[in-house]
């Protein structure tokens, strides 16, 4: 089998995730790394491949899938120069920060037939998956409320962009959207949504809570801090028949306490394999075999589309009801 | 000190009998009952006193506890007043605004205290919380996350027209009550989602309530009946908080000690030390003796309020947006 040739832009926190776990891949090769601020040479040295200031320094015919994981407010252009180049893509999540920038995307994918999927890594953490199963076989009768919690300290990146919301978006779309996305794979369709967030500046520190109702019935409660101290993940299913519960400050099989070290959590799963080494093995898999990806476009698009909706709903104080539109027309059609 | 027990309606009634035995000072009078069936029966298995003359026994009591459903508050309050006694009752409040308010009027008019039994400010870790939070330890509050779980009750709990509600009139005013304090501040806006999902009652079963306060903090409580059978813990109550400067987590029945029978397939969670319950009977007692209302002893104005953002979550529930609060009073 040949093996897909990746390119990967953008050398922070994921970019360092995912460039390590396709030069892990027997099917894939990382050709190099984009890093256009030369924020971070160490990565493309560690791994022994070029690293380029510029997209457009890299021959086009040298590499078959690109791989975004540049601050979410600047995944367009390389989306679209990716698709016009007919390029796989992987996009980190969010997809985008506002909607028309989610929809250019999936149009251009559409437009030049290529394939696309998002970093919606929490499909891919053991424990989510099994909690999916669980619910989905009926453990625990039918969902009444559902409660997430994901979070820990204010992340420290590249320019501070997180502090951002024009860049990031803060904890309701940068943070909660995993949880958005892992409850409409739970839950299905979202009907209603209510949020409250800290207003104004983000002085290295934003919280944020949301009430969902989904089409279903189920109504969750969730939560996104970057007020914490330590980065943690719960949920708990409360059903008919049933309770489910996950908490990632207490299940750790390990504990390492080491003096304080700052920047972006890099959320770990509770099980051997690496939910990252996971979510991309999956990926260039689904490219080689011509699989459907577990996070399509249309995914990633509802999900912001949530998120966007809280956010909304914390600006204006009113519920926003969601009356799911058939799509994004970005649901990858196979 | 001379009380009545006044109805055995409510499950805790057990608990106030349990808790007055441990003050000598305390004479248990007895119990009256509109059902007198129930009444005796509880009566004779507590080895209490029983009354069928309600008149009879206030007049020989100091104060009451009142135990009855809920709609029932303002018939014995009014009773209790009109005797001059003190008051202990149950929460919620009352079922409506106009009850609630007349039981203050009641008992402003005759002069005497109406407590509301809010047992969970007596917990241990809730004092040093509010004392964190007064000194400044985590900055200006900014956000509570709180959750009241419990297990599904039964007979009248599940009768709008007794209980005033399901899940969300019963496991709002303990929480609500805490936030207020910790706040504040009062609510201004209530949004609220419910329904009935978890137990074939026909009353709300589940919810979550998101609440705004008057000096912008925000807050959110699951008050739901979710506790099946098997969890190691049938109630609840636990509150983060989030400051400016830190978070405090708050969990009021987390210090216990964990029971595993060979009997029994279901681990439990066991309490130990002194029960909130005696230390709000404790505090209810030192507030009649000493004629100055104990410092942590909730009065029937924070019913009143708690009472005002369950019934706003109702308002809220049926137009599907957010609601404000008039504060009367």
């Amino acid at each position: 089998m040949s093996r897909l040739r990746v390119l990967v832009v953008g050398a922070g926190t994921m970019g360092t995730v995912h460039s390590h776990a396709y030069s892990r891949l027997a099917d894939a090769e990382l050709v190099g790394v984009v890093d256009p601020f030369n924020f971070n040479p160490r990565l493309a040295t560690a791994l022994n491949v070029p690293q380029y200031r510029d997209m457009d320094d890299v021959t086009p015919s040298k590499y078959d899938v690109l791989d975004v994981c540049v601050p979410s407010r600047w995944h367009l252009p390389y989306v679209l120069q990716a698709a016009q180049l007919k390029k796989s893509v992987f996009c980190e999540k969010p997809l985008a920060i506002d909607l028309h920038d989610a929809q250019a995307m999936i149009d251009a994918v559409q437009a030049h037939q290529i394939r696309m999927s998002v970093g919606h890594c929490v499909r891919f953490f053991p424990e989510y998956v099994h909690a999916k199963s669980l619910v989905e076989n009926g453990a625990l009768g039918d969902i009444a409320v559902v409660r997430t919690f994901r979070g820990g300290g204010f992340p420290s990146a590249w320019n501070d962009w997180y502090a951002s919301r024009d860049l990031s978006g803060g904890t309701l779309v940068d943070l909660m959207i995993h949880d958005f996305d892992y409850l409409r794979w739970v839950l299905g369709p979202v009907s209603r949504v209510y949020a409250k967030t800290i207003r104004g500046e983000m002085n290295r520190l934003d919280f944020s809570l949301a009430s969902v109702r989904f089409a279903s019935g189920a109504i969750a409660h969730m939560e996104g801090t970057w007020a914490h101290q330590q980065f943690g993940t719960r949920f708990e299913f409360a059903g008919s028949r049933g309770i489910l519960t996950h908490d990632s400050y207490q299940e750790q099989a390990l504990n390492i306490n080491r003096s304080s070290e700052s920047g972006v959590a890099i959320p770990q799963s509770l099980d051997v394999d690496s939910p990252y080494d996971l979510e991309i093995a999956h990926f260039i898999e689904a490219l080689h075999k011509d699989l459907p990806f577990r996070v399509t476009p249309d995914d990633a698009y509802q999900a912001l589309r949530v998120a966007l909706a809280a956010q909304a709903s914390a600006l204006t104080g009113k519920s926003i009801s969601l009356a799911e539109d058939p799509s994004s027309q970005g649901g990858e059609i196979r | 000190m001379r009380i009545g027990l006044l109805s055995s309606a409510h499950m805790h009634v057990q608990a106030y009998v349990q808790g007055l035995q441990l003050f000598p000072e305390v004479e248990l009078v007895g119990l009256y009952d509109d059902n007198s069936e129930r009444g005796r029966a509880f009566a004779e298995k507590a080895h209490l006193p029983w009354h069928a003359d309600l008149d009879a026994l206030l007049s020989q009591v100091d104060a009451t506890i009142i135990c009855s459903e809920n709609a029932k508050h303002r018939f014995y309050v009014e009773q209790s007043a009109a005797a001059g006694l003190s008051v202990l009752c149950e929460k919620p409040l009352a079922t409506t605004l106009d009850d609630a308010l007349f039981m203050l009027e009641a008992m402003k008019s005759a002069g005497v205290p109406l407590y509301l039994a809010l047992p969970v400010r007596f917990t241990p870790g809730f004092s040093p919380l509010l004392d964190a939070v007064r000194q400044g330890h985590v900055g200006r509050v900014l956000a509570m996350v709180g959750t009241n779980h419990g297990y599904l009750p039964p007979g009248w709990f599940l009768d709008s027209a007794q209980a005033g509600g399901g899940a969300v009139m019963d496991h709002t005013p303990h929480v609500v009550d805490l936030m207020r304090l910790i706040a504040h501040s009062e609510v201004e806006e209530v949004f609220a989602e419910m329904d009935s999902r978890v137990h074939q009652a026909g009353i709300d079963d589940c919810g979550i309530l998101t609440l705004t306060f008057q000096n912008g903090a925000f807050a959110t409580l699951d008050p739901s009946w979710s506790r099946t059978s098997g969890f190691p813990t049938p109630v609840d109550v636990t509150l983060e908080v989030v400051g400016t400067k830190g978070v405090i987590d708050f969990d009021a029945f987390r210090s216990h000690l964990d029971l595993y029978q060979s009997r029994d397939p279901n681990h439990q969670h066991v309490g130990f030390g002194e029960s909130m319950d005696a230390r709000l009977i404790g505090a209810f007692i030192s507030s009649l003796t000493d004629k100055s209302p104990h410092p942590l002893l909730a009065r029937g104005i924070d019913g009143l309020r708690a009472l005002e953002v369950a019934l706003a979550a109702y308002r809220s529930h049926k137009s599907q947006q957010s609601v404000p609060i008039e504060h009367l009073l």
